[in-house]
């Protein structure tokens, strides 16, 4: 017996992300996904961020690897509340386990949730976080081609931050060819270059965060 | 591994919804864009599955293709090399229409 389904096969973390989306609306707090490679900068851009914020802006961080909390002691510096989401074994964040994390916290309160996922560009563009954008970070340490090896998840962004330009005069990269990359898998993305090193850009990138809060 | 298994967990759940029938077959669809590759899909699927109480049950892959809609000359067009532009009139002001998809599309349940 043939039974029709029509069932996507993440329902569950979708619905769990649209139950978180509509608290992040409802008490318009900014939530953003933060996507990348291991290495591209994700934690070394909420460094420079939160150093950038006064201590009365309300500002969280979920920051999720496979093991060690090494990236909420990096970022629990600035006094701004981080939590660890350690996955164990997980290659990416899904919304039961921002779900979980989010217990007990504020968060009708914040202006902000960063969500630091995992560093892979493959996993998590499939789930849902109930995020209101999603950013992915390239460095210039890498290919021009990531956006054409990985189109779901260029495709499936708001915004590429091209990070590590101050390395740009030291590596074969063309800034150029990687953005006509990420543009032509999606066509609407907005490109934001950085360096968090030289702190070049960054004014460009909390711009872009004040534009959404 | 981890959508192969979100793959078996509605698979068991919907069996169970039809008096615990064993299934025998199940569609899937997965779209270009989806961020999944059939085959490694496929494989882990197949790990999961050997020696479970699913074992054996076979997949079906239904792959749908990564495609635009043009607001220009409306048509829906299959994005190849990476071209967002309309295959058919040229224009570049496209918008995302399909190739997203992981769904389950069917079981075929073997009568109890």
């Amino acid at each position: 017996m043939r039974v029709p389904l029509e069932r996507k096969v993440l329902n569950e973390n979708d619905r769990i992300a649209a139950t978180l989306r509509e608290r992040f609306q409802n008490h318009r707090v900014f939530c953003l996904n933060l996507i990348s490679s291991p290495g591209s900068g994700k934690t070394s851009l909420l460094e420079r961020t939160l150093e950038g914020f006064a201590p009365e802006r309300r500002i969280a961080v979920l920051t999720g690897d496979i093991q060690t909390d090494n990236d909420a002691r990096r970022l629990a510096h600035f006094g701004f509340p981080v939590r660890q989401i350690t996955t164990g074994g997980a290659c990416h964040l899904d919304a039961r386990m921002v779900e979980r994390a989010l217990e007990g916290w504020p968060v009708e309160d914040l202006e902000i949730l960063f969500l630091e996922n995992v560093g892979n560009l493959v996993c998590p563009t499939s789930y849902d976080l109930g995020e209101e954008a999603r950013a992915v970070l390239l460095s210039v340490t890498e290919g021009e081609d990531k956006p054409l090896k990985y189109p779901a998840t260029f495709h499936h962004a708001d915004l590429m931050v091209l990070n590590k330009i101050d390395l740009l005069p030291y590596v074969p990269f063309s800034a150029e060819v990687a953005k006509e990359n990420a543009r032509r898998v999606q066509p609407d993305i907005e490109i934001l270059d950085v360096s968090c090193t030289t702190g070049e850009g960054l004014d460009r990138w909390r711009a872009w965060l004040d534009r959404h809060l | 591994m981890s959508i192969a298994a979100a793959v078996l967990e509605t698979l068991r759940a919907e069996a169970a919804n039809h008096g615990g029938a064993r299934v025998a077959r199940a569609g899937l669809r997965i779209g270009e864009l989806s961020g999944v590759e059939p085959e490694s899909l496929r494989f882990c699927l197949e790990t999961l599955v050997a020696g479970s109480d699913l074992d054996p049950l076979a997949f079906d892959f239904e792959i749908c293709p990564w495609t635009r809609r043009c607001r220009a000359c409306g048509a829906v067009f299959h994005v190849l090399e990476w071209n967002p532009a309309c295959s058919a009139c040229g224009s570049s002001d496209t918008e995302a229409a399909g190739g997203d998809q992981m769904e389950l599309t069917y079981l075929e349940l073997e009568e109890p």
